[in-house]
């Protein structure tokens, strides 16, 4: 962190073009500032003072003539089960699906950082999924995991087993969800843990194979340390795609069954789509508090070690 | 110059400035307070004919044929020009919304008879002018779904209701000549399509998921349960019929007689032809769709809804309503227009045009509708028809009858449990008028 010493500031402050280039910065960048008021900095404050209101879709006629309602919208919002259960299965799709992509995406890269041939072709196999539609891929897996002809079902069928009726189940539904993002997202991953992989000086690892050290030492002790900066960023980012997961669950299962897929999103969609816009603004918000409160924890949890390791 | 902190402290407290201005320019404003008494209809209209341009939205196959229909009319009223704008369904509802949120609105517009109430109140609809149409000359169920707090805000214009489809060589195999009548001939009647016809299941009802109310609430309607008091104001939904008419939709599920699962498109018209399913609730479209499964006209039939006894069951009436935007600057002609398009003549026509079903009884007492063994049937349930209640939560409470349906057949809260649960959610939402 720098902070301007005083002596640059006097120097500035002497510098007779200054008003003059103060202007110019401010004529250049104001296009910019007013798109960014008008269709950003607007709505986002809109809302935000509509979740304190009571308005609805009734009311577009006349949206200044609703009734503040302070914090009612939030407290009726933590008191509404069916927002605690969009809650829960919400922290429960981040809680599988993050470490598991993780996880994959580690395993992924450290297995193409050690091949030589085909790594290429590999990598953009790996890389696919992420560039395909959401949407697409979730009809196609929606196939996959029907009940009576999907293949999950008939490849278990040959070894007799009788598989589940996959989205059907309130139980298996939310982890095959999760099981889908898993496969569509760790491409990402993947590539960023790639490069990471790359700055690690290869000295050093050999270094310790020298010591002695077995593979997977070297691995818990020089690969993941050195790593944790890449690592906190592909949490932080995959932690964000996770807590805002909707196309998967409207496509394949709308919610169901018995709202055991339903997530804040959706739940948000849904009011906004019943004209509760009020009730709907203020869970979009919550929502948002939950990204700043999950980005922060990462920061703290994953970011401070990293500036220990730094430090040492 | 300024440290990292004091800037800081300086943007969080503009921050707070803007929260504050954002905060009193809420105050300043609230909601009127306004009257109850019911909006009275609008004057009635003049004689002449219809003049200027008539903007009008329509949407799916309606919106692209329109235009050249309307060619009569504008015979009719040569100073008059009628523009159809074709709206996809699927961004309808928003549009509708804008327009009137902006009040840049086109005169008329078709409405999908469950939006009625939202726009409605939102003050975007003009009443319907004094003797326009005589209200007894449409179905009472279609003509239910434009009024919105005793006022009416439109003219039906097209209309679809649910019938009994079922496999009639499955039926004959099992020993039933003719469609059941009663809830207990229907009991009957889909457990010997299943063990004696040869059907996987005797029936399919949907068990939940989005739109299962209006397969569930026929059954409801038929038992006498009203989903709100009579002038809109509140939700009466735990009733004893309400209770005794989820447990008998849930005892299909039971017995085995209808599967609990959700079906992926396509697959019901495809189980209904290979005999999968024997029977199921459903509208006019699947006529249709299972010709195209390869299902003959010999080999199903239709059949109106069994009613608790003999009488007759109630079913589901849905559509589409025209109404004129408060914002029109022609809402004079634009009535005309709506009147002509709800003209038995010109209904009539516009059936022979489009395979849509006429809201006004009278054009189904001549030509194909009186004729044909299956559209007598529809033109037959359509007396015995209920629209859901035109208020503007209806969507947000049908969810909810949605999900407490499934919990009910799924086992996962009694029935009692299920229908407290509705009313008291359907309580809280409020009925918005």
């Amino acid at each position: 962190m720098s902070t301007i010493s005083p002596s640059t500031d006097r120097v500035r402050h002497v510098d007779p073009t200054r008003r003059q280039q103060a202007v110019a910065a401010w004529a250049l960048a104001l296009p910019f500032v007013l798109l960014f008021v008008v269709f950003s900095l607007g709505p986002v404050l809109a809302s935000l003072g509509m979740s304190f209101t009571d308005m609805r879709r009734t009311d577009i006629r006349d949206p200044f003539a609703v009734n503040p309602v302070g914090l009612d919208n939030y407290v009726q919002l933590v008191q509404d089960p069916l927002f605690r259960k969009v809650t829960l299965n919400t922290l429960l799709y981040l809680l599988l699906g993050v470490p598991a992509t993780m996880a994959v995406a580690l395993l992924v890269a450290v297995g193409i950082n050690r091949v030589e041939r085909f790594s290429g072709f590999l990598r953009v196999g790996y890389y696919l999924p992420v560039v395909t539609s959401i949407v697409a891929v979730s009809v196609v897996w929606k196939f996959l995991y029907r009940d009576n002809g999907g293949l999950f079902n008939t490849v278990l069928g040959w070894v007799g087993i009788d598989g589940p009726g996959w989205l059907d189940s309130t139980t298996l539904a939310l982890p095959s969800l999760v099981l889908m993002a898993v496969w569509r997202n760790f491409g990402t991953l993947m590539v960023i843990f790639l490069a990471g992989l790359q700055t690690i000086p290869q000295e050093v690892d050999e270094a310790a194979e020298v010591d002695g050290a077995s593979g997977w030492a070297r691995f818990r002790h020089i690969t993941l340390p050195m790593l944790r900066p890449t690592l906190l960023f592909g949490a932080v980012i995959t932690g964000l795609g996770y807590l805002q997961f909707f196309e998967e669950a409207f496509v394949m299962t709308k919610g169901g069954p018995l709202d055991s897929t339903r997530s804040a999103t959706y739940f948000t969609f849904d009011q906004f789509g019943f004209g509760n816009y009020g009730y709907a603004a203020a869970a979009s918000y919550l929502l948002f508090l939950a990204v700043v409160l999950l980005t922060w924890v990462q920061f703290r949890w994953l970011g401070e070690r990293d500036e220990k390791g730094a430090t040492r | 110059m300024t440290t990292p902190t004091a800037t800081r402290f300086r943007r969080t407290a503009r921050a707070g400035a803007i929260l504050g201005l954002a905060s009193l320019a809420l105050v300043a404003c609230g909601r009127d307070s306004g009257s109850d008494a019911p909006v009275e209809q609008g004057e009635a209209i003049g004689d002449g004919k219809a003049t200027g341009t008539i903007e009008v939205w329509a949407m799916g196959t309606e919106g692209e044929v329109l235009d050249d229909f309307s060619e009569a009319f504008t015979e009719e009223n040569p100073d008059a020009k009628i523009e159809v704008t074709a709206v996809p369904w699927e961004s309808a509802h928003e549009k509708i919304a804008n327009a009137i949120a902006a009040g840049e609105t086109p005169d008329v517009t078709l409405v999908g008879t469950t939006w009625m109430g939202e726009f409605a109140e939102s003050g975007g609809l003009e009443p319907l002018p004094e003797d326009l149409v005589d209200p007894a000359a449409f179905f009472d169920g279609a003509w239910g779904s434009t009024e919105v707090g005793g006022t009416s805000y439109g003219v039906p214009w097209y209309v679809e209701t649910r019938v009994l489809y079922y496999r009639k060589d499955l039926a004959q195999k099992a020993g039933w000549d003719e469609a059941p009548a009663s809830w207990d001939e229907l009991k009957q009647f889909t457990q010997d399509l299943q063990t004696k016809g040869g059907a996987e299941y005797g029936i399919q009802l949907p068990a939940g998921g989005t739109g299962s109310w209006q397969t569930m609430l026929p059954f409801a309607w038929s038992n006498g349960v009203g989903v709100t008091n009579d002038d809109g104001t509140e939700y009466t939904l735990d009733s004893p019929e309400m209770v005794e008419a989820l447990d008998y939709y849930k005892s299909y599920f039971d017995e085995g007689i209808s599967p609990t699962r959700l079906l992926d498109a396509g697959e019901l018209e495809s189980g209904f032809a290979d005999g999968t399913y024997g029977s199921f609730i459903s509208g006019p479209w699947h006529t249709g769709l299972v010709e195209d499964q390869g299902v003959t006209e010999d080999q199903y039939g239709v059949a109106v809804l069994p009613g608790v006894d003999s009488a007759g069951g109630t079913s589901f009436v849905g559509g589409g309503d025209l109404a004129v935007f408060s914002d029109s600057d022609n809402k004079e002609s634009a009535w005309k227009f709506v009147q002509w398009l709800a003209d038995p003549a010109t209904q009539q026509g516009f059936y022979d045009e489009m395979g849509d079903l006429p809201a006004v009884s009278e054009a189904w007492d001549s030509g194909e509708l009186s004729e044909d063994p299956q559209l007598t049937v529809f033109g037959e349930q359509l007396d015995n028809a209920l629209a859901p209640p035109a208020v503007p939560t209806w969507e947000e409470v049908a969810t909810v009858i949605d999900g407490e349906v499934e919990k009910a057949t799924k086992g996962d809260t009694s029935v009692e449990d299920a229908v407290a649960e509705m009313q008291r959610q359907a309580e809280q939402i409020g009925t918005g008028l």
